[in-house]
């Protein structure tokens, strides 16, 4: 699947820019070689470079689910030089795409069991395909449990989905944000407060984790709270990363590279490591 | 009896090969030795005597910079990928330098390879010089080597007063022989040279509990950041990769780089999940020492010693591993 040369991007046309947040971008691309747009593969989880030439290139989880076919989807939250010129991106430019890399959430695994997701601002970003996932797999898991924080009401990422998830059975989303505007009627409250105030059961349930590492400090104090062993908890780590494919070293963290062992992680693996996270 | 080949037959086999091959050895000159790349009308030029090049052979595999590709603005970017080289000789490495090849080609050519060095490395056959005059830095034989360790060799050469024994390890060493002029010869090999030893053994088991320890810290301390000694180092590979456009061609570059760099795990945003100078330091001994050893099998020093020699401010990885060795917590 990945080119004879890792280090060669593909060739991708940006066929579509969303704005998800003031800040955030939603952009579909497609790949420009023929043979390769049926045979992309990749899972949730797993993350490519992209490449603004002539800028550089950064690393995003994928948010779209290759066998949707509707366009590989990357959301950009623009915070340094690569995502800034990524955001100046029209419709019809070329972007170079690297991948798939890394491991990926476990969903085989995870059936029959019920499922909760955290994520806060733009770590919601790699939790969406696994949302979708279960969504179009919907008997084969228990419950489905959503969190979404954001600091403010427009921050939240994927609001044009909400009401598919809301509406979805078996399933429940919870918005909260840090500071509401006039408009916002509901919860104003940190994320990891909200997981204590919902008390899910950790009784057959997988945690899955992604957001600002304070929010996850605080997620996994009230998970354990909970009941949740650090096996039952998952989350993706965020790493600077140059290569993708164990070389660089830039993303060694003990004797794990987080762009090849992860970056999906349980605590129990995190909790081995001697740096803290 | 034993194949040697003389001092001039070695010197004109090796301008016969350089028809063919790109030569790369030791020269010298104003004082400083470097493996570089010698014409077959400048096969004199070759230092058989010398004790250690400046810089380690890693070079020649992976170079301080390399262009990945270049892109040249067209309607459509078209990728132009890097080219590589013709076969070449690696001559005169000292064992501890072809270690140093050998520990970066478990992390460069496991899945998915390196390209870029994996093509580079194929075309290359290493030529070892066996050391009968060691640095004072060099503790090769406490890290696994020795001074006439053939191991990561094709070929491995010892000098005698009656020419050099030839031995050679891997078919491409002995497939380059054969076109060798060499006598049978009764030899006695040299007495090989014994170094000072460190206490390196078991040093991976140690470290785990000293992590937390303010020794990193205090060490660092002093630390200027110039990364002379992951450069030097033979077994060191971290890097960068940057673009750079000039006059509408953007060139994407790998550089070396150093994993105790400030910054090195910086995130855009600014978040740094390892921000002190003291964790800095310690990561680079800790994947050379700790990290290294449970993925590829060894851990990642040579013993040559370059850091040693090359640290403005005498931090000395002999001293690193024995302090580790002392520290009971
Ligand atoms: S460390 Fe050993 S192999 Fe390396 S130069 Fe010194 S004696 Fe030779
Ligand atoms: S050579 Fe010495 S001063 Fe320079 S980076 Fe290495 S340890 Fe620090
Ligand atoms: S990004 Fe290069 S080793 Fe992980």
């Amino acid at each position: 699947m990945m080119s004879i040369n890792p280090f060669i991007p593909y060739q991708a046309t940006l066929k579509e820019v969303i704005n998800l947040t003031p800040d955030i971008k939603l952009l579909n691309l497609e790949l420009t070689v023929p043979e390769l747009q049926n045979n992309f593969d990749y899972k949730p989880g797993q993350f490519a470079f992209l490449s603004a030439y002539g800028v550089g290139e950064a690393p995003f989880g994928f948010v779209s689910l290759a066998y949707r076919k509707s366009g590989i989807e990357f959301a950009v939250r623009r915070i340094g030089t690569v995502t800034a010129a990524l955001h100046e991106l029209e419709p019809g430019a070329t972007i170079g795409l690297r991948g798939p890399f890394g491991n990926y959430f476990p969903l085989e695994d995870y059936k029959g069991k019920n499922i909760f997701i955290i994520g806060g601002g733009i770590g919601m970003a790699p939790l969406r395909p696994v949302i979708n996932f279960i969504l179009d797999h919907r008997a084969e898991y228990g419950n489905l449990l959503i969190i979404n924080g954001a600091r403010t009401p427009k921050d939240l990422v994927f609001a044009n989905e909400f009401d598919t998830w809301a509406k979805a059975p078996r399933t429940q989303l919870e918005l909260t944000v840090d500071k509401g505007d006039q408009n916002w009627k509901g919860r104003e409250a940190l994320v990891p407060a909200v997981v204590t105030e919902l008390k899910p059961s950790p009784v057959n349930t997988i945690a899955i984790t992604c957001g600002p590492p304070i929010m996850i400090r605080f997620t996994l104090a009230a998970l354990k709270g909970l009941g949740f062993a650090n096996n039952q908890i998952v989350t993706t780590l965020e790493q600077k990363m140059k290569c993708g494919m164990g070389k660089c070293a830039r993303c060694n963290v003990g004797d794990k590279y987080v762009c090849k062992d992860g970056p999906v992680f349980t605590f129990e693996q995190i909790s081995k490591f001697l740096e803290q996270y | 009896m034993t194949k040697v080949i003389t001092k001039e037959d070695l010197l004109s086999w090796l301008r016969q090969l350089a028809e063919k091959y790109a030569i790369i050895a030791p020269v010298t000159s104003n004082g400083v030795t470097l493996y570089k790349s010698v014409g077959s009308s400048e096969i004199d030029k070759i230092n058989l005597n010398f004790s250690k090049t400046e810089l380690s052979p890693k070079n020649w595999f992976f170079p301080p910079s390399e262009t990945l590709f270049t892109i040249v603005k067209d309607e459509l970017p078209r990728i132009i990928p890097a080219s590589v080289d013709r076969e070449a000789i690696l001559f005169g490495l000292r064992p501890c330098d072809a270690k140093g090849i050998a520990l970066i080609d478990k992390a460069f050519l496991a899945e998915p390879a390196d390209v870029f060095y994996q093509e580079k490395r194929d075309k290359t056959t290493l030529i070892g010089l066996a050391c009968l005059s060691p640095c004072l830095e060099c503790f090769c034989t406490s890290v696994g080597g020795g001074p006439a360790d053939l191991t990561h060799l094709d070929i491995l050469l010892t000098e005698t007063a009656e020419g050099y024994i030839t031995q050679a390890t891997t078919e491409k060493g002995k497939q380059l022989l054969t076109g060798a002029p060499r006598q049978e010869k009764e030899i006695i090999p040299p007495v090989l040279p014994s170094l000072n030893l460190i206490l390196a053994e078991g040093i991976t088991e140690l470290m785990p509990r000293v992590f937390n320890d303010a020794y990193w810290d205090r060490v660092a301390d002093r630390c200027i950041h110039c990364n002379i000694c992951a450069y030097v180092c033979p077994c060191c590979y971290c890097f960068d990769i940057r673009d750079y456009v000039s006059k509408g061609k953007i060139e994407r570059v790998r550089s070396w780089e150093s994993c105790q760099s400030p910054g090195f795990t910086r995130l855009a945003g600014g978040y740094d999940p390892r921000p002190t100078k003291g964790a800095h330091f310690r990561q680079r001994w800790y994947h050379k020492l700790l990290y290294f050893p449970p993925i590829f099998g060894d851990i990642k020093c040579t013993g040559c010693g370059r850091c040693v020699r090359s640290c403005p401010v005498n931090i000395d990885i002999r001293e690193i591993i024995t302090d580790v060795q002392r520290m009971k917590v």
